[in-house]
């Protein structure tokens, strides 16, 4: 096989990308075929990629600048699972698009996601990296905006968080160069100290805001409400935890050697920690089907940049699962949400509530899906959730019990989730709602199974893809797959989720109904008050960085026109002022001017007279 | 027909400059004709400039030297450099020519306009051949003469007034580097452009004068202000041909040409970046959309200005490809903002909205080429800035890379801030029409020349690595 099928993942996207764009809506069925079509010969190339390893250089621009792409044991399978998820929100796009506005947009974006991803993951020099990873932000910016009549600003706020973090990126990977000589992602190797953690904070910081950590979160949610459904269930529920957490794995371990004993890990994991529990906070109060999810894709990130913050290896290996995990429940439920919004017409859950019985398919996805993000045994969320403990507890009992309350509150917020919107009291409306159509069901089972079987079959994932990632002398002989080996933490686990049950039914009892089930928490003394201001936005991040750039920007233009009135004021000032005194020598008096010429004359003569 | 390689190179130059002068004969014949006449003729130059680029790319240059008194000699030099600029500026001009004939038929005196713009890109192409100081200088104020006519254009009081504020500003500047021409002939003996050390006193004086051309912090006020020209004068001014001309010379000067101490590696860059983020903030408050775009400039030259100061190969090709980005992106910024003011008669951010609904196609051009400004792939934008960035830090200026960053970010937020103000939210205006088909076919165009220059990134880069192996022997 020549190494130049390398280029197939990045290019079959990447042509059909650009000939959807071409269609016109009226040719509706031409779009979908080309985008299935695209989308299941990337799949076949990847699955005949897997397990190959493979590099491609082409000289680009010279300067050690080579179009490089190398395949090894991280990229086989974060590959497929671009692929994968890429075919199977497609398939389910095709009906839950077909009625709306700019579909050969959606598609065309759709493609070239799947397309700078691709390049992204495959890349083996860092500007190539760069280069199809901010190629990502048009792509991110286009898919939001083609949403509702509001999703181009949410757009632009997507775009000006992630393309600030992009910028930074930028600047790590310069710095990295700088530093290493070399732009080859398999030549890099340095310390972090000085410069190097500078870079390495840069990096991270591209990493960490692509994953969707804290601070750099808040477009999420709004494009939760504004942009297409299937674009949340594949770009921040799937690609971008893949690509960020892929991303900080390899910085963490290939690119500088992270180490348990560093400030920089702490810092990861207080960032992780923080992830967890605010986000989940705010899922938990959240009356949207789409929007709860959306802040649960903050907190998983959460759970995986702890877990490879630890920098041991079961949490890396934990946080590295868990990504795979959050990718395949995470886009589970936001498939179930587009179920219920294709065939209910909505996702605020004020207007849902039981619709299981008539949904039972997707009811059943959802609950499968939603057991596994809480962390019940034996499902896939459960294992990678425990590794994360077990590495969390063993860098400090703080950053355990973080993760712990982030899985209380988001078993309580899923008990919650799925209360309010599939059981309960039907509404007038959604009397004659029916199971979504087939082909929208398949893509949704097919990441359930996936769900099951990462969990009662975790050897299969952890050995084969995982566990080689870190490689086996950073293993240190150790194999993570089976059971948990530390039963405290699993009867911890247990413990919190009874909890959370025994909360829902209390709720519930004292208030009436799941959507309201946790309002006792939500009007808690204190927290009520933080919640009013959290849901006014007077904590985001990017506000608060609008309102000082602002300030720096009012004080940037009182700077430029104080240098204006140098020319319109001060200058035309002093001309007038010296040409006033001018003026008094002009007195029309022969003698005067006479004797003005005499000086002349004295003065040239004099000059040339010393000057020879 | 054979031509030698010298007449290509006198014929880039004087087609323009001795056509524009037919110019006003050929619309008494017809004004159809007199317009494609000065495309014709700007197009010519383009082309002759284009015939120069083989030899250009080899390696070589052309040289074209007659001696005349008192060291002003008609020196031409065709090199790497100075074929890459001609090439940038007659092309976007070529460009905006085009627009020219649906913008400018609404106004009078459209046989001023075609000669004095065409004479405009001439001395353009004479400057930048020029291998004399003097030549230089003379070209250089012929563009002066030319931008103050065509900035005063619509003969409003306070238009005129812009304009000679214009001319005073860069003409003070000129002055001041004439100065420092003269004081590097008494050092040197000759306005010939011969490599050698230059001393700081001439290089204060000419850094005046290309900063006041290219209207970098102090002197940059002039440029906003000179936004009342009609748009493809603007156009012209900000991307191909006006303000390239600062960075051109200094290029020419103190990269290609004399040494200059290493205290001005560290100066220029934070003239630069003061400049560039002083501008940005501006930017960020200013609603006139003419005047923004002019500050959304100054901060963009400061990047080219600090690619070039920084003396590496890698930021001065950077800086070099940033020329070439930022003059499609920018002209095509300019004619969108020409189209938006000729059918709102508004240039009020604040008061227009909502215009993606009824200008779909300018919309798309605007943001596309605020894409290639704020420098994302694929658009070729993105090459330039990680070159100037990469050159900078891997010469150490870590502090002022941090500070370009705060630049870039700036760049992000006001181009948004009026894309978001203009093209989204509720129509403020009556219902504004989309422009006319040529208008936005040349936006269009610009923009699709920023998307290919991205793609097929490989060909300019070589292009400018060329140039720049070509300079190393001065590069530090």
């Amino acid at each position: 096989m020549t190494d130049k099928i390398l280029l197939l993942p990045i290019i079959i996207p990447l042509v059909s990308g650009a000939m959807v764009l071409l269609f016109s809506n009226r040719f509706r069925r031409a779009i979908e075929m080309i985008s299935l079509l695209a989308a299941s010969l990337s799949l076949l190339v990847s699955i005949r990629l897997f397990k190959e390893n493979l590099s491609f250089s082409l000289p680009w621009l010279g300067q050690g600048l080579e179009f490089s792409l190398k395949l090894y044991h991280f990229s086989w399978f974060i590959l497929l699972a671009i692929a994968s998820f890429g075919f199977l929100i497609i398939l389910y796009s095709i009906l839950f698009m077909r009625n709306k506005a700019y579909l050969n947009q959606f598609y065309s974006y759709f493609l070239l996601t799947i397309s700078f991803a691709s390049g992204a993951v495959l890349a083996d020099n860092l500007l190539i990296m760069l280069f199809f990873w901010e190629g990502l932000l048009l792509t991110l910016f286009g898919m939001i905006a083609i949403g509702n009549k509001n999703a181009f600003k949410t757009a632009i706020k997507a775009f000006i968080i992630v393309g600030i973090t992009d910028l930074c990126m930028m600047a790590g990977i310069i710095l990295t160069g700088h530093l290493a000589g070399t732009l080859a992602i398999s030549k890099i190797s340095l310390s972090l100290n000085g410069l190097g953690a500078l870079a390495f904070i840069f990096l991270m910081i591209g990493a960490i805001s692509k994953a969707g950590s804290m601070p750099f979160h808040t477009w999420i949610p709004d494009a939760a409400i504004d942009a297409p459904l299937p674009f949340m269930a594949l770009v921040p529920a799937a690609f971008e935890k893949l690509l960020g957490i892929y991303f900080l794995t390899r910085i963490s371990l290939d690119m500088f050697q992270l180490s348990p004993g560093s400030w920089v890990s702490v810092m990861l994991m207080a960032i992780g920690a923080i992830t967890i529990v605010l986000a989940v906070m705010m899922a938990l109060i959240q009356k949207d089907y789409k929007r709860l999810l959306s802040y649960h894709a903050i907190s998983q990130v959460g759970y995986m940049i702890l877990g490879i913050g630890t920098a041991v290896p079961v949490g890396i290996v934990g946080g590295l699962f868990h990504m795979i995990n959050n990718a395949l429940y995470k886009s589970g439920l936001f498939l179930s949400g587009g179920c219920v919004e294709k065939q209910t017409g909505s996702t605020d859950l004020r207007e849902l509530g039981g619709i299981g019985t008539r949904m039972p398919v997707t009811f059943i996805c959802f609950i499968i899906t939603a057991v596994s993000i809480s962390g019940v045994p034996p499902f896939n969320g459960f294992f990678s959730k425990e590794l994360v403990y077990d590495g969390a507890l063993e860098r400090g009992w703080i950053f355990y019990a973080a993760a712990l309350i982030g899985s209380f509150f988001t078993a309580a917020s899923f008990l919650k989730l799925g209360h309010a919107a599939f059981l309960g009291k039907i509404s007038e409306k959604n009397k004659g709602v029916k199971e979504a159509p087939f082909l929208m069901l398949a893509p949704m089972i097919v990441v359930t199974l996936l769900c099951v079987i990462f969990g009662l079959y975790n050897q299969l994932p952890l050995r084969h893809l995982i566990q080689p990632v870190l490689g086996g002398i950073r293993m240190e002989g150790h194999d993570f797959s089976g059971f948990p080996g530390n039963m405290k933490l699993v009867l911890a686990t247990v413990a919190v989720l009874i909890a959370a049950l025994l909360n829902h039914i209390w709720g519930v009892k004292t208030k009436g109904s799941g959507l309201k089930a946790v309002d006792h928490i939500h009007h808690a003394p204190i927290l009520s008050g933080i919640y009013d201001r959290a849901e006014k936005r007077y904590f985001d991040p990017y506000d608060m960085g609008l309102k000082i750039a602002d300030l720096a920007a009012k004080i940037a233009f009182r700077c430029d026109r104080a240098v204006d009135w140098l020319y319109d004021g001060l200058a035309v000032k002093v001309t007038f002022a010296f040409t006033r005194q001018i003026r008094k020598a002009h007195t029309g008096s022969y003698s005067a001017y006479l004797a003005w010429s005499l000086i002349g004359a004295i003065l040239v003569a004099v000059f040339l007279i010393y000057s020879t | 027909m054979y031509m030698t390689q010298q007449s290509m190179l006198l014929c880039a130059v004087f087609v323009p400059v001795v056509g524009a002068f037919f110019l006003p004969i050929a619309g008494r014949i017809s004004l159809k004709f007199r317009n494609l006449f000065a495309l014709g003729l700007v197009l010519a130059s383009f082309i002759f400039s284009m015939s120069l680029l083989p030899v250009a790319l080899s390696g070589k240059s052309i040289l074209i030297a007659r001696q005349m008194g008192m060291g002003i000699n008609l020196i031409f030099l065709a090199d790497g450099l100075a074929v890459f600029m001609a090439c940038v500026s007659s092309l976007i001009s070529a460009i905006i020519i085009l627009y020219s004939f649906g913008y400018i038929s609404h106004y009078d005196n459209q046989n001023e306009y075609y000669s004095m713009v065409v004479l405009f890109l001439g001395s353009m192409m004479g400057l930048v051949f020029s291998a004399n100081l003097i030549l230089l200088y003379i070209f250089w104020e012929i563009t002066a003469i030319t931008s103050w006519r065509l900035i005063g254009f619509f003969r409003e009081k306070e238009h005129v007034l812009r304009a000679d504020k214009a001319f005073l500003v860069t003409f003070f500047g000129a002055v001041v580097m004439l100065i420092g021409f003269i004081s590097i002939y008494q050092t040197t003996g000759t306005f010939d452009l011969t490599p050698g050390a230059i001393s700081n006193i001439a290089v204060l004086l000419i850094l005046a004068g290309i900063l006041s051309k290219s209207a970098t912090l102090p002197f940059h006020t002039w440029l906003p202000d000179a936004g009342v020209a009609p748009s493809p004068v603007t156009a012209l001014l900000h991307a191909a041909i006006l303000v390239k001309i600062g960075v051109y010379v200094f290029a020419r000067i103190f990269i290609a040409t004399f040494t200059v101490s290493a205290f001005w590696h560290t100066a220029v860059p934070i003239i630069a970046v003061v400049s560039a983020i002083v501008s940005g903030g501006a930017a960020l408050v200013e609603t006139d959309l003419k005047r923004l775009i002019a500050y959304s400039t100054i901060s963009q030259i400061g990047f080219i200005f600090f690619g070039l100061a920084v003396g590496n190969t890698m930021a001065v090709a950077g800086g070099l490809l940033y020329i070439l980005m930022h003059g499609f992106a920018k002209a095509g910024l300019f004619l969108c903002a020409g189209i938006i003011e000729q059918n709102t008669k508004i240039r009020d951010i604040t008061k227009l909205g909502g215009l993606i609904t009824t200008m779909p196609v300018t919309a798309m051009a605007f943001l596309l080429c605020s894409f290639s400004v704020m420098g994302i792939p694929p658009f070729g934008g993105f090459f330039s800035k990680y070159m100037v960035f990469s050159g900078a830090i891997s010469s150490g200026q870590l502090w002022t890379s941090a500070a370009f960053l705060i630049a870039a970010v700036l760049t992000i937020l006001y181009l948004f801030r009026v894309f978001n103000l203009v093209f989204l939210g509720e129509p403020k205006t009556s219902r504004a029409k989309e422009g006319s088909f040529i208008m936005v076919a040349s936006v269009a165009i610009l923009t699709a020349l920023s998307l290919l220059g991205g793609i097929f990134i490989n060909y300019p880069f070589n292009f400018v690595q060329t140039i720049v192996s070509n300079l190393s022997g001065i590069i530090r």
